[in-house]
């Protein structure tokens, strides 16, 4: 997931460039946002914004994934120049979204167990749902991989470049996680 | 191979994979719009508001601190009268009427309507210099005592305590 800085910012001083160095694009729209250009975050939200939806489809209930979405990239914006390594974007949304499913399910935990309308809302829906909730009852590196790579339609290398896992874990986990759901897939077919 | 095709889409499809990719992509990501708040920048404003009203605030004052002074009497002066001399003071026979007695008084122009002391007899003067030197004394002990404390506030030792005892004995 490379590009050139020139690509992005297309401004004439860009293009006079006749050699531009590879800049992973998180880091120039990091930047970019950092000096005072929203419409760079903007990039960055269609650009992470799958890969958010995936982290939080595998943890909590659907219903409530889109409006985390929002408050995440939201909580980043405010944070942004907290972050270090501009090119560890990824990685560091990521774990703000595992963290917030966490603090999702200690907040059900203190006021209401998470309740049947949420659990409803899914229970209605096709063989999706039912194989989302396969998908979720797996060890937590694999459901979050297969979420992505099935639901989200990203790709191994997408995957680890997004997340900062290396690629051999990604295969490992996809490999595992496809293999236990495959086993689940036919014994509930079986039944 | 179908290991490929689930690491990175390429190779021969894995059936399976291809059933599940089109049931659960009914669940992807749709795009939503996001609504950052409007400005990021903290706002200056109060502060700058704060700090104009003090900067006015103080030019007033001293404009109503300078015209007032202007409005009012000249500055004082300071009239140097000739003191009597120690020697003269040890012979109070040799001191005539018109002897004025030596002495450097700061007169305030400003307090002219007060009455002017009478010349002070022999006792009475010896008297008001006694007390100026008790006074001057008891001035020189409250300096030192207020340096002696502000050295110690600043956790600094006296440079010369002994030296410096002749001052306040």
């Amino acid at each position: 997931m490379y590009a050139t800085a020139d690509m992005l910012l297309m401004t004439p001083e860009a293009h006079a460039i006749e050699e531009p160095q590879e800049i992973a694009v998180e880091v120039v729209l990091v930047r970019a946002v950092l000096d005072g250009n929203r419409d760079c975050f903007a990039r960055l939200y269609d650009l992470y914004a799958p890969l958010v939806h995936g982290i939080l489809l595998a943890r909590v209930p659907r219903a409530e994934v889109d409006d985390l979405v929002q408050d995440i990239f939201l909580h980043a914006y405010k944070k942004l120049h907290t972050l270090r390594d501009s090119a560890a974007f990824g990685p560091w949304i990521a774990m703000i979204a595992r963290n917030r499913a966490v603090d999702f399910h200690r907040r059900s935990r203190e006021t209401v167990e998470i309740n049947d309308d949420l659990r409803g809302s899914e229970a209605h829906d096709s063989r999706a749902a039912e194989i989302l909730e396969l998908i979720r009852s797996l060890p937590e590196a694999y459901r979050e991989t297969l979420v992505l790579r099935l639901v989200e339609g990203m790709t191994g290398p997408e995957i680890a470049a997004r997340t900062g896992l290396t690629p051999a874990s990604v295969r490992v986990n996809l490999h595992r996680g496809m293999k236990q759901l495959r086993e689940k897939l036919g014994f509930m077919e079986g039944l | 191979m179908k290991d490929d095709y689930l690491w990175d889409k390429t190779g021969q499809p894995d059936l399976e994979i291809q059933e599940l990719e089109e049931i659960l992509g009914k669940l992807r990501y749709q795009p939503r719009p996001l609504d950052l708040p409007v400005s990021r920048q903290r706002s200056y404003f109060p502060l700058l508001a704060i700090a104009a009203s003090v900067l006015l605030a103080l030019l007033a004052a001293g404009v109503w601190l300078r015209v007032r002074n202007q409005s009012a009497p000249q500055p004082q002066q300071a009239e140097v009268i000739p003191a009597p001399s120690p020697v003269e003071e040890k012979k109070p026979e040799q001191i005539t009427s018109k002897v004025v007695p030596q002495e450097v008084v700061a007169v305030n122009h400003r307090h002219r309507h007060r009455p002017v002391p009478a010349a002070l007899s022999k006792q009475e003067r010896e008297e008001a210099l006694l007390a100026k030197q008790q006074l001057m004394m008891a001035l020189r002990l409250t300096t030192e005592k207020l340096s002696l404390v502000h050295r110690k506030t600043q956790n600094t030792t006296p440079a010369n305590q002994i030296k410096n005892q002749h001052r306040v004995g």
